[in-house]
């Protein structure tokens, strides 16, 4: 129901009225507060940090990291109260471990798969050719073939 | 090489497959909610009706039914007759309480005078119960078994008597 308050406002059933947050720490702790604020997502917005969600309830979220960094918890605690709650959806940059970690490395495995094909297929071709007689590498031209042969033995038949 | 490739393509399409029905499965609209199977997180707030501090704890071995809701919310109000006749047909057996937030108490002491509400209303005057309850929306409905775990929750306004009574049978066992 997090359009609940759109909603009400559409049908004119009422307001949500705006409640005024704690007030700022000091200004190095306050700092804090709004860098771990940035990381969080508000969880009645759509992809809001609660530092930037002009919503009352992102305030109450705010609050709470404030509460939290007054209490002199880590970045990793006030984290956890969060992650515990909605899970790693309420953090805007994902961690890079567990499931993660297969959406940051697979494009870079894919990448690794790929030249490997590219490897492979070249070392099969080189093979093909020298299965047919042919040096692995030719400096110019492209690689004898079998229509090659039987062109050299129309040649050599008119020639008779 | 001729045989890694079909098992490589298989590979890359299951992956595939597994991502979309993943995907496909869930509400990308939808906020997770993680607090299921723990422990209900204690609060002492006021009730409307007395003023008198209110905490979780004082209820346990009983299981709880909590309603976070607002005067602001026409769905809250919607559901309002749902919520009151589980009340009444669970009150013997179980605790119904409402949480009032994102509101304010001036508000709340009116609209509960004009329309009079039965079971207990707490005021959660800054949102912190709503907070760490990890409440996502409005009206939310917690379930909590007696020996305080909750066991799920509702996040959208109840419509159908039998939608609540699907959730009482689950903590009052």
């Amino acid at each position: 129901m997090t359009f609940a308050l759109l909603v009400s406002l559409l049908l004119g059933q009422g307001y949500a009225p705006q409640r005024q947050g704690l007030d700022p720490l000091e200004a190095e702790k306050e700092a804090r507060v709004m860098r771990l604020g940035k990381q969080l997502r508000c969880a009645v917005c759509q992809g809001v940090s609660i530092a930037d969600s002009p919503a009352s309830m992102a305030r109450a979220q705010l609050d709470k990291v404030r509460e939290l960094v007054a209490e002199n918890k880590s970045d990793e605690e006030i984290y956890a109260y969060f992650i515990e709650r909605y899970g790693e959806w309420v953090l805007l940059q994902p961690t890079t471990g567990g499931l993660n970690s297969v959406l940051w490395l697979g494009p870079v495995a894919l990448l690794g798969v790929g030249l490997i094909i590219i490897v492979m297929q070249s070392k099969r071709r080189a093979a093909a050719s020298a299965a047919a007689g042919a040096p692995a590498t030719t400096p110019a031209g492209p690689a004898p073939t079998s229509d090659d042969a039987l062109l050299a033995q129309v040649r050599a038949d008119l020639e008779q | 090489m001729k045989r890694l490739g079909p098992i490589i393509a298989l590979a890359v399409i299951g992956l595939l497959i597994f991502v979309l029905f993943k995907a496909f499965g869930t509400d990308p609209h939808e906020v997770p909610f993680l607090l299921n199977g723990k422990a209900a997180p204690n609060f002492k707030i006021k009730r409307l009706d007395n003023d008198q501090e209110v905490t979780l704890d004082q209820f346990k071995g009983r299981p709880i039914v909590l309603n976070f809701w607002a005067t602001w919310c026409g769905p809250c109000k919607a559901e309002h007759p749902v919520l009151e006749y589980a009340w009444k047909k669970y009150e013997k057996d179980a605790v119904f309480l409402g949480i009032v937030f994102e509101d304010n108490e001036q508000n709340t002491k009116r609209f509960l005078a004009e329309n009079g509400w039965t079971f207990p209303q707490l005021f959660d005057p800054k949102s912190t119960v709503a907070v760490d309850y990890g409440v996502s929306g409005v009206p939310e409905t917690y379930f909590i078994t007696r020996e305080g775990i909750i066991q799920g929750k509702v996040a959208a306004p109840f419509s159908h008597p039998m939608q609540i009574d699907a959730r009482m049978k689950g903590i009052l066992q």
